[in-house]
């Protein structure tokens, strides 16, 4: 009758003696959270990110650890459930006290823990390129803004290619739709007209892609040069692309430009169909430079397997990760505070062969790369910016944006500072 | 530019008719192709049109490999080579003297990298020596490509061409790349309207464009004769259309239907809501996949039957665990059908991390054997080879499916141990033997399923959860236990769904859809086709 | 005369889980906010929050099993209402954030101002008032189960065919949801809240407020679901799931009464939505996924349905177990609780309490049996016209 008390009773001590005694190993090592879907639907693109985390931190073991202490990996899986990853963060943070996190990889993750990582004051690395439109004191974003993918990539299919008609192409939500808002701003003060451009939303995992290819192939009939801007989401990928092929697009005739399309989506297409249509980001894997190589050598040594790729995100997580060893050298401690204040121009080796230095509003600089598709799969370069370019965290194309900026340095020390009422706004306080 | 292409024009006439070339000019030729290799892809188009402008034969391998990504530099003397690749290194051939150097390691080499605009520009500029290629196949695509490029300076060789063309389909493309560049040419008003009238014929998006520019810049007769042409080909192209959509809706109901043709056993015979359904179909993808590989590695030769042995071993794979699930799991629970959603539920979890753990949690390369790749242009219409083979496939599945059931023992079995399990018992039907059957039946046509579905979308270890749902609606919406209603409210459901996109947007055709669904159930409660009889009777 | 109809739910058992839920609701915030950190009966922060999401998903389950293990329909798409509450709930914290978001517009809440929307949609009129998001939470997933109820169990749609529309239901919601169009956020969902009610959301005491809050509705509708299916209503309600034809030949009006506790459930599941979202600090789409009401149902069917009690324990038993085997086995845990569901279904196919009362009705099979006994038989009963119906 009473078996139920008991059974409560029974289960919080259960869960309070284990979170007691996994915390009691907590003293001789720095732990780090890892905060990526290892099942569900995001674990296609997340899986890998956490093993590139752990790949990094038995390098940074072997090398004798940070602070004289070894690094501890803390693996959880939020399999792709937006309220267990605020679960998962607070469990990281609270319980098994990591000192910083690297994770998350949707909008939508990163929105949910959010409030926990500021609420519990610990740091966040977020390794994907997103919306921007956001700068958090705990966030340290080391994907690209649109900024540093999207604009680059319109300007080179403007000039190279000779673009005229635009069709953007997106899953429907928060990126693709931030993203073509920016560009249609963007076209429309090229002085594209209205009806050269056309914008498409198709929900997540879309996967019957028959009438949407052949209005792409109408519209890019009509005479003048045209591109499609893709930001369709990751599974939905496969069968557009299939579908593109089969159809006969081919990108000398209407090239295709990706921004959520790496070497790891392509792991699963055969490209041959594919060669020529473009992704813009801030690192491919045929990337030459020692850096490169060497961190190439090292995955394929890491995973046991020397077909693993290697993409955009892994290298964000690779700066991030050096970046935060950086900072807790130069902070002596490990504490968020002094963590968060040491990080903004410290600056580390990318894999692209040069510098990237964390910037006042958490975000960081990066070259901007253009690759078209190969037939083994692979990007072939065709583009990059001549400077690194610094991510804008508010857009300069939305006009509620264009006047905020970041700058969490110490006078300011805000994320949304309005430039015309000379005010933080609401987050600052 | 069109001034080279001009001169260039002249030239490949030219030097086709002479055979041989001095040593000179081979020299001259060595030096223009190895300056590929220098600078950067800006600078690359100039040296492409030096190229075009030898008008030489033997750019044309150094140009195409440009384009296909196979022409590289060796480091040591900056010369260019076409390669080939063997095993691990390449085989060199010099572009001039045509010899062969074998087993280079490819770091000793650099790839001369080329982008869209290079390609386009090389695809043009080799159409025309292709159009004196003695392959009838080759000039017919040269006059196509020509006809896109639109270009005024190529109108000399496809006169040139035209006068001795033999071949009519060849010579009716190039009548019609000349009249589309007579058209935006300044040629006589007469020339002009006879080109509307070649184009007119021709008819399809590109010619509209053009007819309608002409519409727009011509005068008197032109501008009339342009505009009825317009008028004529947007009606016909508004009737393909309407065909085009309907195609749309019988592919992807085609798709409906081999995904939940399977459950219409497992569930609408069996009474097993069996939410494992589409990890059989998973089973059947990954297997096609395994398949692939094995073939790859083995007998790269029969690649292309590869789906021809990944049909009836998919079906074995998915069959056997539908066997070992019915065996170990379901029939414990007959007679409690809820109970069986969540069992299968737990068994789709697993199943889904176990593809995970073995295969690892990325999208899974299957490729469309050469058969399946492409499109066939028929008329107005674009229907691709994958959805046109699936469309057959999914009917010839129903087909044999319906036949087994209805004209064998095994299937008179089956129908009647679900029509009245005691009774078939009771005349020595081994009832248990049957479901185990029936159900591995079930999951063995999920697994073929999962062979014609990996061929057009992801093969990862959520391929079963994206078609669940739909699985579950066209059944429940064709009626539960009917095969008819399966195919009827498969193509049914498509088919509303692609004549709901173009005006709601794929979104909102999917809701109203689903909308239209439990309406319709309001209106008839047990479906589409609904068993009748005191069997289902409350 | 409502505290006389409530106080008939508290009999037998239900009497002492409601009191243990009750005195957790009290206890554990107290314990939170004025034990120190190093007193051994202290409760984390990290728990409260937890737990106080295991007390929305325990009611979720209870008004699940009301629905299914009282009146036979078993509802696929239960998520649509607990998400519905969600994001009523939602608007209203959207709403309390006013100008201290990201761009500090007064009035539009930040995704609006990011896709240049001028005003705010007519749907979001009302909800900056407490009172109003909170009759919202009860009156939209009410109104949808109503008419969605009015027209189902009209037209004598059943079994299978009920499930599957309702999942249709729930599956049309999320993709609608989804839609950055319909003006709640697309995707994101909504998110950034700062207080409710005046009371910061990041406060430990907030939490721990909306802990006894949480605990305080769960007792509640405990009490009244019991109180339900105790009274003459109940007889009906159960007459109407072991032989519907029956009990309407007998002159009852089988759809009203379906209708009837389907709208109180579906409004019981607003309200856990509502707590949910304050406790985990975002609503979106996904909450609306089949495979999330799917969950609903194994919950409470782990617990064991028919019973009130059953449903809480085995939304916080999947639960734990969830949270604790993501942690520990990331790579793996979906075999675990994969086999657990078989397991269950094999093994206990009445449930974690359906078999431990057989157990211990073994033992005092003539003492306080009586009451549960009148609950559980009938659930056998329907086990085997369900047979029937299958076969």
């Amino acid at each position: 009758m009473s078996s139920k008390i008991t059974k409560i009773a029974a289960a919080l001590a259960l869960t309070t003696s284990l979170i007691s005694a996994s915390a009691a190993f907590a003293e001789d090592t720095i732990k780090v959270g890892i905060l990526h879907s290892l099942s569900g639907t995001m674990a296609i693109s997340e899986t890998t990110l956490k093993d590139a985390m752990l790949m990094l931190i038995d390098e940074q073991n072997k090398k004798g650890g940070l602070l004289g202490k070894k690094l501890e990996a803390v693996v959880v899986d939020p399999a792709s459930d937006w309220p267990l990853f605020t679960e998962k963060a607070r469990e990281l943070i609270d319980v098994n006290k990591v000192s910083a996190v690297f994770g998350c990889w949707t909008s939508v993750s990163r929105k949910s823990v959010l409030p926990v990582f500021e609420e519990l004051n610990s740091i966040l690395f977020y390794p994907v390129q997103y919306e921007g439109e956001e700068s958090q004191r705990n966030v340290f974003y080391t994907g690209a803004a649109p900024n540093q993918q999207a604009i680059p990539a319109v300007d080179y299919l403007m000039a190279e290619e000779g673009v005229e008609r635009w069709v953007l192409a997106g899953t429907d939500y928060v990126y693709p739709r931030t993203t073509n808002k920016i560009l249609e701003a963007y076209l429309k003060a090229k002085g594209v007209a209205e009806e050269d451009i056309m914008i498409n939303y198709t929900p997540f995992g879309h996967s019957d892609w028959q009438t949407i290819v052949s209005d792409i192939k109408a519209f890019g009939e009509a005479g003048k040069k045209t591109a499609v801007v893709s930001t369709i989401n990751g599974d939905a990928n496969v069968p557009f692309y299939k579908e593109l092929a089969n159809q006969g697009i081919k990108a000398e005739d209407i090239p295709v430009v990706a921004f959520s399309v790496g070497e790891e989506e392509l792991a699963g297409l055969d490209t041959a169909p594919l060669v020529g249509h473009l992704a813009a980001w801030n690192y491919f894997q045929s990337v030459e430079s020692d850096a490169n190589a060497e961190f190439i050598d090292a995955w394929h040594a890491f995973t046991k397997n020397d077909k693993r790729v290697t993409n955009d995100p892994m290298e964000a997580h690779y700066i991030g990760f050096n970046m935060w060893v950086k900072a807790v050298e130069a902070a002596g401690t490990t504490d968020s505070d002094a963590v968060i204040d040491a990080l903004p121009g410290i600056s580390v080796p990318n894999l692209t062969g040069g510098y990237s230095a964390m910037m006042p509003n958490h975000h960081i600089t990066k070259p901007v790369l253009i690759g078209e598709i190969q037939d083994n799969g692979q990007f072939d370069v065709v583009y990059e910016t001549a400077g690194l370019v610094p991510g804008d965290a508010w857009s300069d194309y939305l006009p509620d944006s264009a006047k905020l900026i970041s700058d969490w340095r110490a006078p300011l020390s805000c994320g949304n500072f309005n430039t015309e009422t000379k005010e933080c706004g609401g987050k600052g306080n | 530019m069109t001034l080279l292409r001009a001169l260039l024009v002249c030239l490949v006439t030219l030097v086709l008719s002479s055979a041989a070339v001095p040593p000179s000019m081979a020299d001259d030729l060595q030096d223009t192709i190895n300056a590929l290799a220098d600078g950067s892809l800006k600078d690359r188009a100039e040296k492409v049109d030096a190229l075009l402008a030898t008008g030489d034969p033997k750019v044309v391998p150094v140009l195409s490999q440009l384009a296909d990504g196979n022409l590289y530099v060796r480091k040591a003397d900056n010369r260019v080579f076409l390669t080939e690749s063997a095993g691990k290194n390449f085989t060199l051939t010099d572009p001039v003297s045509g010899e062969v150097i074998p087993d280079i390691n490819k770091r000793t080499l650099d790839k001369i990298k080329a982008n869209n605009s290079l390609r386009r520009q090389i695809r043009d500029g080799l159409s025309l020596f292709a159009l004196n290629s003695p392959d009838p196949a080759k000039r017919l695509e040269a006059a196509e490509t020509i006809f896109k490029a639109q270009d005024a300076s190529a109108l000399p060789a496809i006169e040139a061409r035209l006068a001795k063309e033999q071949d009519p389909e060849v010579s009716a493309f190039l009548e019609e790349a000349r009249a589309g560049l007579v058209l935006s040419s300044d040629a006589s008003e007469s020339d002009k309207l006879a080109a509307i009238d070649v184009l007119r014929e021709k008819g399809g998006r590109q010619v509209l464009s053009m007819l309608t520019a002409a519409a727009e810049k011509g005068e008197g007769a032109v501008r009339d004769a342009a505009e009825r042409a317009v008028v004529a080909i947007e009606r016909v192209l508004a009737i393909w259309e309407g065909v085009q959509n309907i195609w749309y809706g019988l592919s992807l109901g085609s798709v409906l239907l081999l995904a939940s043709i399977g459950l219409a056993i497992t569930f609408g015979v069996m009474g097993v809501i069996n939410m494992a359904h589409g990890e059989m179909v998973m089973i059947g993808a990954y297997t096609t996949f395994t398949v692939q590989q094995v073939i790859q590695s083995t007998a790269p030769g029969l690649f292309d039957y590869s789906l021809l042995f990944a049909i009836p071993i998919a079906f074995l794979v998915a069959g056997a665990v539908g066997f070992v699930l019915e065996r170990g799991i379901i029939r414990f629970l007959y007679g409690r059908p809820l109970e069986t959603l969540l069992a299968t539920w737990g068994v789709s979890l697993m199943l889904q991390q176990a593809v995970r753990t073995i295969f690892g949690p990325t999208n899974k390369e299957v490729s469309n054997p050469s058969w399946m790749s492409g499109a066939l242009d028929l008329a107005g219409l674009s229907l691709t080879w994958n959805r046109i083979w699936i469309f057959f496939f999914a009917l010839a599945v129903f087909g044999l499916l319906f036949l087994l059931l209805k004209r064998t023992p095994m299937g008179l079995q089956m129908r009647a141990v679900t029509q009245n399990r005691n009774m078939a018992s009771s005349l020595g039907v081994r009832t248990p033997w049957v479901d185990a059957f029936t159900f591995a039946l079930g999951s063995g046509i999920a697994g073929i399923a999962g062979v014609a579905l990996s061929q057009i979308g992801n093969v990862s270890p959520n391929l079963g959860q994206s078609y669940i749902i739909d699985s579950f609606m066209v059944v429940v919406f064709g009626g539960v236990g009917n095969l008819w209603g399966t195919l009827i409210g498969a193509l049914t459901l498509g088919v509303a769904n692609k004549f709901l996109e173009p005006f709601a947007g794929a979104v909102l055709g999917k809701i109203l859809v689903l909308v239209f669904i439990i309406l319709f159930i309001q209106k008839r409660p047990r479906g589409l086709f609904a068993l009748k009889g005191r069997a289902v009777e409350q | 005369m409502i505290s006389a109809f409530l106080f008939r739910g508290l009999a037998g058992r239900i009497a002492w889980v409601a009191a243990a839920i009750a005195l957790i609701g009290i206890l554990v915030p107290l314990s939170n906010l004025f034990l120190t950190p190093e007193h051994a009966l202290y409760v984390p922060d990290y728990i409260v929050s937890l737990f106080g999401k295991y007390l929305t998903y325990a009611l979720l389950a209870l008004t699940l099993d009301l629905v299914w293990g009282y009146c036979g329909i078993l509802s696929l798409g239960h998520g649509a209402f607990f998400a519905l509450g969600g994001y009523a709930m939602g608007m209203y914290l959207m709403r309390q954030i006013g100008s201290r978001g990201v761009y500090g517009d007064p009035i539009l809440p930040d995704f609006m101002v990011f896709l240049n929307w001028k005003e705010l949609p007519w749907y979001w009129y009302g909800f900056d008032q407490f009172w109003f998001a909170a009759l919202m939470v009860l009156a939209v997933p009410g109104l949808l189960a109503f008419v969605f109820g009015w027209f189902a169990f009209r037209s004598r749609v059943t079994g299978v065919y009920l499930s599957i529309i309702t999942q249709a239901m729930t599956y049309a919601l999320l993709l609608a949801f989804f839609r950055n169009d319909m003006g709640f956020g697309g995707n994101n969902g909504l998110t950034d809240f700062k207080d409710i009610l005046g009371y910061t959301l990041q406060e430990p005491s907030t939490r721990a407020g909306l802990f006894a809050a949480a605990a305080f509705a769960l007792c509640l509708a405990l009490i009244i679901s019991s109180a339900i299916v105790r009274s003459k209503f109940g007889k009906v309600l159960l007459a109407t799931r072991d032989a519907e034809s029956r009990a309407r030949f007998l002159g009852y009006r089988v759809e009203h009464v379906k209708l009837f506790v389907f709208t109180l459930s579906a409004m019981m599941a607003g309200i856990a939505g509502a707590l949910y979202v304050p406790l985990v600090g975002i609503i979106n789409p996904g909450e609306f996924a089949p495979a999330n009401s799917i969950e609903v149902v194994i919950w409470t069917a782990v617990g064991g349905r028919g019973t009130l009690i059953g449903p809480i324990v085995g939304a916080i038993t999947v639960n734990l177990g969830k949270s604790w085997f993501t942690a520990q086995f990331p790579e793996y845990w979906l075999f675990v609780l994969g086999g657990l569901f078989v397991a269950v279904t094999l093994f206990m196919p009445r449930g974690i309490l359906g078999t431990l009362s057989d157990a211990t009705g073994k033992l005092k099979s003539l003492g306080s049996g009586k009451a549960t006994a009148l609950v559980q038989d009938p659930a056998d009963a329907s086990e085997l016209r369900k047979e029937g119906e299958a076969s």
